[in-house]
């Protein structure tokens, strides 16, 4: 996808063209943008030359898919990578309000107006927009309903409604289980899982919903390797799990390696202690299965974060226990909340009470993956979300909704807030702008203008991605928001003004917070880039 | 899986360039049979697909920027078929969705006939024109690869000058990133987990831009996680680099800063490779490797283009499979943590490679009149400023492609040889550790002899000149046109010893004549003055352990 229009030359234009320059590219990487936002936009199936698919509709990742080859997209670029950083939604619009600004910005120019005056205007523009934002927030109680309204809000502007909703009620469910009271939540205890599968009948693994082609479970916990050992079991009922970050491998060490270690057999002797040292670990394992499962409907499982060596396995796999080795370092985390238990890092006080328990262990092989699914788990506070399908870009288009989703709720537990969506704050924000503008003196209130005029930006789009007529649209939606006492935005549907926060539109309120900011400075820089080039040359010198 | 597993990771274009030929080599050698010397387990993974068809591929994972793969897909052709793109697929209405961009099929004439059925099976022997078709390592790629060894930096293009990827904190900061760390980290560990006795680590990295801190964020990770295994790395820089072709004043001036920029990720990289991998052995075809890699190794019989990585690359591949053939052997327990703790004994965590190649051998020649006739050292130091030398050394020599029964005269044709002290050596090993042993001082000498030389058949350069024979050994006459070289025997080393030091000592130096508080890129993205200076502090220490003269 290469823009022809940012091609710069390599040698620094003179600052009257280098604002030309930044103001047509802010332009081209609107143009090619604005088609994506909302629940109507587009979504782009980016194929590359060697056939490889990306499925995205995601503002930062298509950016950086095209070739930019122009420092001015890539300082965009950069405000949208940060966008999605901190807050991981608004990436479109941020790249649609930076290219507004700098078309309202392009008109005054022409007429004359300095840019520093513009920037003077676009900063208090800015404070007040702030205001505003903090005015229509609405402080919302953590509960499921309010959860599903802004997931389903964010997660319908990524994929089809059905599935939008499925994944909703996944993404609330997750979250949900690992909240606990007033403590933040930790979004790496929900593993995201995929599974590629051709097959989209099987529904073997099928705990819950069901879509038509990604099947979702909220297991306990699933991990992506199995036993390694022939002979062992391969499910397991009423599980003690034990997990364990202690080597159980014979492993030769610099010290008894090498040219400089003295003798044939004095090395000899050192493999040989090394070895039984391993055998004593293995064996206190097994003694306490022994003492708990023994004669008991009751089973053993033994979840290492280090390795496992084929004669460790072979003892182990004897006493009938499930082991698995190189556990991922977080699943020790996820287990331990889970199962109960902790993870142990050395069988010194090895007793009942470092056990964790699960109803069902069991495996499950897909061509050469092995996956091991932990059940029916004491303490559900660690949720695996495992998603089938048959191809990978699917499955990571899925992955990156479910990311969006679980960003959305958490954006939401955090600010304790949400804003009305579907153009709301920018109409609200456009109206009070008008207003603030009146009572500023001098040329900066045109640049109070331009930014009022440039938030419209976003409910345009939206309007214009929904085949309605934009002047007729902006019209209706200022004529009721004027009267209306609640915010006003825009449905997508009729082309008609509603109230979102009635129909559960709702965005997040530090996603439009970092918008406003991010926006206003990278414009700002953008039109002063003529000082900026200056003042870069000076500190050269210094 | 009952073998000693080897985890091989490659970071950046050029060490892909290596790493591709690499591959190649050993792929075009396979030997399933019980003879083979080499244990192919070490380096490759059997698998299956999904519809139960079996593989071996590299266990490998590698890193480079987008657009840097040209026509290979992220997750090879092994696995899955190339997908289609299908609106139906998207999960979005259909009339909303855009497909762009198409997969070119602009292949060269190579990888055309390794996708042809009918072709395939003739590439090895066939003559193509790769000097110009290959820009990047991926037109030359004979190996195919397993879904997971592809892992691409989405947030930086391939020769993209506005964002560059040329300081090694944007590497770090990169790895740190959660995403990066999460998603390689655990294909480290599917790895890793599917080995039952699991050596260690190759690592080869560019250290001359930003996956010189890439590699070293891999490289703490590992130590974490894999405290006792080794990790054997290979810091590499490219033996030509375009900018040093400037026509303008400004051209020059940017030559100038990227050259310094260049020394700074090398210092910072060594002092990395210093404190997290087990030994490290930088690799160049530059004799001088620093600000610009200076004029190129040359070797007898052997003609190349240093300008093209395909080239030079190829012979640090030869090197590479050739001195790490010792723990790849299946006769011996010999493994990656004993090479690395002789090597790196008294804290000596850097060491040189030398390579010769091909290893000049008269086609009716024996090893005793060979090693005779002999002038100079037997290799030449691949090792960027870095004199190998022959006092107190501790080396480790391989050599491969001559056959015991070259070893020396038959006894009643044996005339002079007789009296030579070596004639009395009854295998290849005994007689070069003998030679070893007289031609240097003080040194501890590992001699490994490999009988299968190194196959060089296409897609590895033809950079042989007319006297190497189709077997690689020194003709009197002239080789036919129509016939290639297939294989060469191969002599590779290596080192560890003062010159080493010296060479720690040159990049020191150099690192110090830069005034870093210009270098803008590396103090804002958090490496401060101090932290540079505690940098080149620990070079002058990790310097220093090679400065005894009591080695022995
Ligand atoms: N049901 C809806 N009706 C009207 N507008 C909506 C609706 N759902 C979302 N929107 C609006 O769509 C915009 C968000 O669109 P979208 O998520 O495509 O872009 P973004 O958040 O700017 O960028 P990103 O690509 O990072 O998500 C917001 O302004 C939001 O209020
Ligand atoms: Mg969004």
């Amino acid at each position: 996808m290469a823009i022809s229009l940012l091609n710069p030359k390599a040698e620094v234009a003179r600052a009257a063209q280098a604002l030309a320059i930044n103001i047509s590219a802010a332009k081209g990487i609107q143009d090619v943008m604005k088609s994506n936002l909302g629940p109507k936009g587009t979504v782009k199936m980016l194929v590359s030359g060697a056939g490889d698919i990306k499925i995205t509709k995601d503002g930062n990742v298509l950016l950086h898919e095209m070739q930019i080859q122009h420092p001015t997209a890539s300082l965009i670029a950069r405000a949208s990578t940060a966008q999605d950083d901190s807050t991981g939604d608004g990436t479109t619009s941020t790249v649609l309000v930076i290219g507004e600004l700098l078309k309202q910005a392009d008109i005054y120019i022409a007429e004359g107006l300095h840019p520093r005056i513009l920037a003077e205007g676009f900063d208090q523009a800015r404070t007040k927009a702030l205001e505003v934002l903090d005015k229509i927030k609405i402080p919302v109680e953590i509960n499921k309903e309010n959860l599903t309204d802004v997931c389903r809000t964010s997660l319908r502007t990524k994929v089809h409604q059905k599935l939008a909703d499925l994944l909703t009620d996944v993404c609330v469910d997750a979250v949900l289980a690992l909240k606990q009271g007033d403590k933040p939540i930790d979004l790496h205890m929900i593993e995201l899982m995929e599974m590629q599968h051709k097959t989209e009948t099987d529904t073997s693994l099928i705990r819950g919903n069901i879509s038509t082609k990604i099947i979702i479970a909220n297991a306990g916990l699933v991990l992506d390797h199995g036993s390694r050992h022939p002979d062992m079991p391969k499910s397991l009922r009423n599980c003690y799990i034990l997990t364990c970050n202690v080597s159980l491998e014979y492993e030769k060490s610099e010290v008894n390696s090498g040219f400089f270690y003295k003798t044939a057999e004095e090395r000899e002797k050192m493999v040989v202690a090394e070895r039984e040292f391993i055998d004593q670990r293995v064996r206190k394992i097994i003694a306490l299965k022994k003492s708990l499962c023994d004669g008991k409907d009751k089973t053993f499982v033994v979840i290492n974060q280090k390795g496992i060596d084929p004669i460790s396995l072979d003892m182990l796999a004897k006493e009938g226990i499930m082991a698995l080795r190189r556990a991922k370092r977080r699943n020790m985390e996820r287990l331990a909340l889970a199962c109960g238990g902790d993870a142990v890092n050395s069988f010194d006080d090895l007793s009942e009470s470092c056990l964790g328990y699960a109803g069902h262990v069991y495996e499950h092989v897909l061509g050469e993956n092995k996956y091991t699914f932990v059940e029916e788990c004491k303490v559900p506070q660690s949720v695996t979300i495992l998603m089938k399908g048959p191809n990978k870009h699917t499955l990571i288009q899925i992955k990156d909704a479910i990311r969006d989703g679980l960003r959305a709720i958490n954006n939401t537990i955090e600010d304790k807030a949400l804003i009305p969506g579907a153009g709301a704050f920018e109409v609200t924000a456009n109206k009070e702008l008008l207003k603030f503008k009146d009572t500023v003196k001098g040329k900066v209130r045109l640049g109070i203008a331009a930014y009022a005029e440039a938030l419209l930006g976003i409910p345009k789009t939206l309007a214009v991605n929904s085949g309605f007529d934009v002047q007729d649209t902006i019209v209706k939606l200022q004529e009721e928001s004027r009267l209306s006492p609640d915010p006003i935005g825009l449905d997508l549907t009729s082309g008609e003004p509603i109230v979102p926060k009635d129909l559960g539109i709702f965005d997040n309120y530090i996603v439009k917070k970092q918008i406003i900011n991010s926006c206003t400075i990278i414009a700002s820089n953008l039109l002063l880039v003529d000082e900026i080039m200056r003042a870069g040359m000076s500190s050269l010198k210094g | 899986m009952n073998s000693k597993g080897i985890l091989t990771l490659q970071f950046g274009h050029y060490s892909n360039f290596i790493g591709t030929h690499w591959w190649n080599i050993q792929e075009q050698g396979f030997d399933y049979t019980s003879h083979s010397e080499i244990d192919h387990d070490v380096l490759y993974r059997e698998g299956v697909t999904n519809k139960h068809g079996v593989t071996f591929t590299p266990r490998l994972l590698l890193v480079d920027l987008k657009g840097s793969l040209k026509h290979l897909p992220e997750r090879g052709e092994l696995y899955d078929e190339p997908p289609k793109p299908t609106k139906s697929d998207v999960n979005w209405d259909s009339d909303l969705v855009e497909i762009e961009g198409v997969s070119g099929n602009n292949k060269n004439q190579f990888l055309k006939d390794l996708e042809n059925p009918e072709e395939s099976h003739k590439v090895l022997t066939k003559t193509y024109d790769l000097e110009k078709d290959v820009t990047v390592w991926s037109d030359f790629l004979y190996s195919r690869f397993h879904p997971r060894t592809v892992t691409v930096i989405n947030e930086y293009q391939h020769e993209n000058e506005h964002t560059p990827f040329d300081a090694f904190p944007l590497g770090k900061d990169l790895w740190n990133s959660s995403s990066f760390e999460d998603d390689f980290s655990n294909k480290i560990r599917s790895y890793v987990e599917e080995c039952d006795y699991f050596q260690g680590f190759h690592l080869l990295s560019d250290c001359t831009d930003a996956f010189s801190g890439l590699s070293a964020g891999c490289m703490e990770h590992l130590e974490d996680d894999y405290c006792r295994k080794s990790i054997l790395a290979f810091p590499v820089v490219p033996s030509f680099f375009p900018d040093s072709k400037f026509e303008t004043k400004e051209q020059q001036c940017h030559a100038i800063i990227n050259e310094s920029v260049r020394v700074l990720n090398l210092a910072l990289s060594f002092n990395a490779f210093n404190a997290h991998s087990s030994l490290f052995v930088p690799l160049c075809m530059g004799s001088k490797g620093w600000r610009q890699p200076g004029p190129k190794n040359e070797f007898n019989h052997t003609v190349y283009d240093s300008e093209l990585a395909y080239h030079s690359s190829a012979i640090l591949a030869a090197a590479l499979d050739t001195f790490t053939l010792k723990h790849r052997l299946k006769s011996s327990s010999f493994s990656l943590v004993d090479l690395c703790a002789d090597l790196s004994h008294n804290g000596r965590k850097a060491a040189a490679a030398s390579l010769c190649m091909p290893f000049s051998f008269n086609v009716d020649a024996n090893l005793l009149e060979c090693l005779d006739n002999w002038e100079g050292p037997l290799t030449k130091s691949i090792t960027p400023n870095c004199t190998i030398g022959s006092d107190r050394l501790m080396q480790y020599v391989i050599l491969r492609g001559i056959r015991e029964d070259r070893l020396k005269q038959q006894a009643d044709r044996a005339e002079k040889q007789r009296n030579l002290p070596a004639y009395k050596c009854d295998s290849i090993t005994e007689m070069l550790s003998l030679y070893l042993s007289y031609s240097t001082h003080a040194t501890i000498n590992n001699v490994t002899v490999v009988r299968k030389p190194l196959d060089v058949k296409t897609p590895f350069p033809r950079i042989f000149d007319e006297f190497i024979g189709q077997a690689g050994y020194v003709g009197a006459t002239p080789r036919p046109g129509h016939i290639n070289v297939e294989s060469v025997p191969v002599m590779a080393g290596l080192h560890s010893g003062s010159g080493v030091g010296d060479m720690l000592e040159s990049l020191y130096t150099e690192a110090r004549r830069i005034k870093y508080p210009r270098f803008h890129q590396f103090i804002n993205a958090g490496i401060d003055k101090d932290e540079y200076e505690a940098c080149l502090e620990s070079l002058l220490t990790l310097r220093e352990n090679y400065m005894d003269n009591y080695y022995i």
